[in-house]
């Protein structure tokens, strides 16, 4: 075995790890926003590694290229998913408000609609 | 004269984007022959006169140094927060809170504040939930949060972020937008302490 | 066997078995988002298998069919998120 042969044994189970922690979490964790830092990151780390790995089993930069692209691909779309699905899930009254500490969203949301109920009677500035 | 002018410059404006997915296409035939990339930038060109994609006026800068120090710290923050995350899979997940909170943002680029509600959900245990584009102020859910104690980290966190972000992408006039904000609630912050 | 040749087998074992753990999300939900996260893990978990198959075999001719499945699973996924936005706000 060479040393590149070494590298790669060590991140592919790496790798495999995070995503079985990570999933692992998904279904353990109770609320769904926890479920998505549960399971979002741990993905695109497990992805990351066990491309670097087999990117270390192809011959030359040219073939292992395109797994970079894959990498690539997945810090584009793993945040526009992760913001969408923040959203909706708030929209949806998906986020368990006993599981948050603070909520300054829910905060300026009643404050919005205090203010359009009856203008100029609003709660005092903040700070 | 001018619509040519304009047409002409709509073109130039679109070309970084058809030379983007140009290379993507290069990269994914695996060889950039003549053949293959003439090729990829007419499918380029065509999906994005077909897909009439809208074209953003990119005034972007890149600052190499500061894009470093964003790429390290996402990139630590991903592992980071996926080895805390695995932590608390194990530790009692069902007692693990998190906190929304409103971070004021100190840009008014509406690129940089979607690259830096993007890139929140990459750092550690943050995850953008809604961003008020006019009042400029980006609602982040933050875990795990055990208290109190840990929302001015989390507020810290983001502001980092967005700094970063700032700095590496930001135009000259951006940044000197970002630091006149910047020293605009500093002042405000400094005034209310001392009344108190 | 080797080391290698064991580490191919204990990753195929892990991604599988988070393969299994993502389709019970998938299945038992219990919201329609429980279910968009579970979808969008098993899409990234299969590009991780494909990358393994590339590992095994030191063949990257498969990154076309990673890019499709990372695209459809993007897709997908935002998709049927913005199918539960619009049937929130039907609600209302």
């Amino acid at each position: 075995m060479t040393a590149t042969d070494w590298a790669t044994a060590v991140l592919l189970p790496l790798g495999a790890l995070f995503a079985l922690t990570g999933t692992i979490g998904m279904v353990r964790f109770p609320t769904l926003l926890g479920r998505m830092h549960a399971s979002t990151k741990p993905d695109t780390v497990a992805l990351l590694l066990i491309l670097a790995g087999a990117a270390f089993r192809l011959p030359d930069l040219r073939t292992a290229l395109p797994l970079a692209l894959v990498a690539v691909f997945q810090f584009m779309t793993m945040p526009v998913l992760a913001q969408t699905l923040g959203r909706v899930s708030y929209t949806r009254g998906m986020v368990v408000a006993e599981h948050l500490v603070t909520d300054e969203l829910e905060d300026a949301l009643e404050k919005r609609r205090a203010e359009s109920g009856r203008t100029g009677t609003g709660p005092g500035e903040r700070d | 004269m001018n619509a040519v002018n304009g047409a002409g410059m709509r073109l130039l404006g679109r070309l970084p984007m058809v030379l983007w997915l140009t290379v993507m296409w290069a990269v994914l035939w695996g060889d950039a022959s003549p053949g293959t990339l003439i090729a990829g930038f007419a499918v380029g060109a065509g999906c994005y006169v077909a897909a009439r994609l809208p074209h953003l006026p990119v005034r972007l800068r890149f600052r190499p140094l500061w894009a470093v120090r964003l790429a390290v710290r996402i990139l630590w923050d991903l592992l980071a927060s996926s080895v805390q995350m695995a932590y608390f899979t194990f530790d009692r997940p069902h007692r693990v809170r998190g906190a929304i909170v409103a971070v004021p943002l100190r840009t008014d680029s509406d690129l940089l504040m979607a690259m830096v509600s993007g890139g929140l959900s990459l750092v550690t245990g943050s995850q953008t939930i809604e961003l008020d584009r006019e009042g400029g102020v980006i609602y982040v859910h933050g875990i795990p949060i055990r208290g109190e104690g840990d929302v001015p980290r989390l507020r810290r966190d983001v502001r980092r972020i967005e700094e970063l972000f700032v700095r590496a992408f930001g135009s000259t006039a951006d940044i000197a937008d970002f630091e006149a904000t910047e020293h605009a609630m500093h002042a405000a912050r400094a005034a209310g302490r001392e009344e108190r | 066997m080797n080391a290698l040749d064991y580490s191919f087998a204990a990753t195929a074992v892990m991604l599988g078995a988070s393969v299994l753990l993502a389709v019970y999300r998938l299945v038992r939900g219990p919201s329609v988002l429980d279910r968009v996260v579970g979808l969008s893990t098993v899409s990234v978990l299969l590009v991780s298998f494909i990358a393994l198959q590339v590992a095994v075999r030191g063949d990257s001719s498969y990154v076309g069919v990673m890019v499709t499945i990372a695209l459809l699973g993007f897709v997908a996924t935002l998709t049927a998120a913005r199918f539960a936005e619009r049937r929130a706000h039907d609600r209302d």
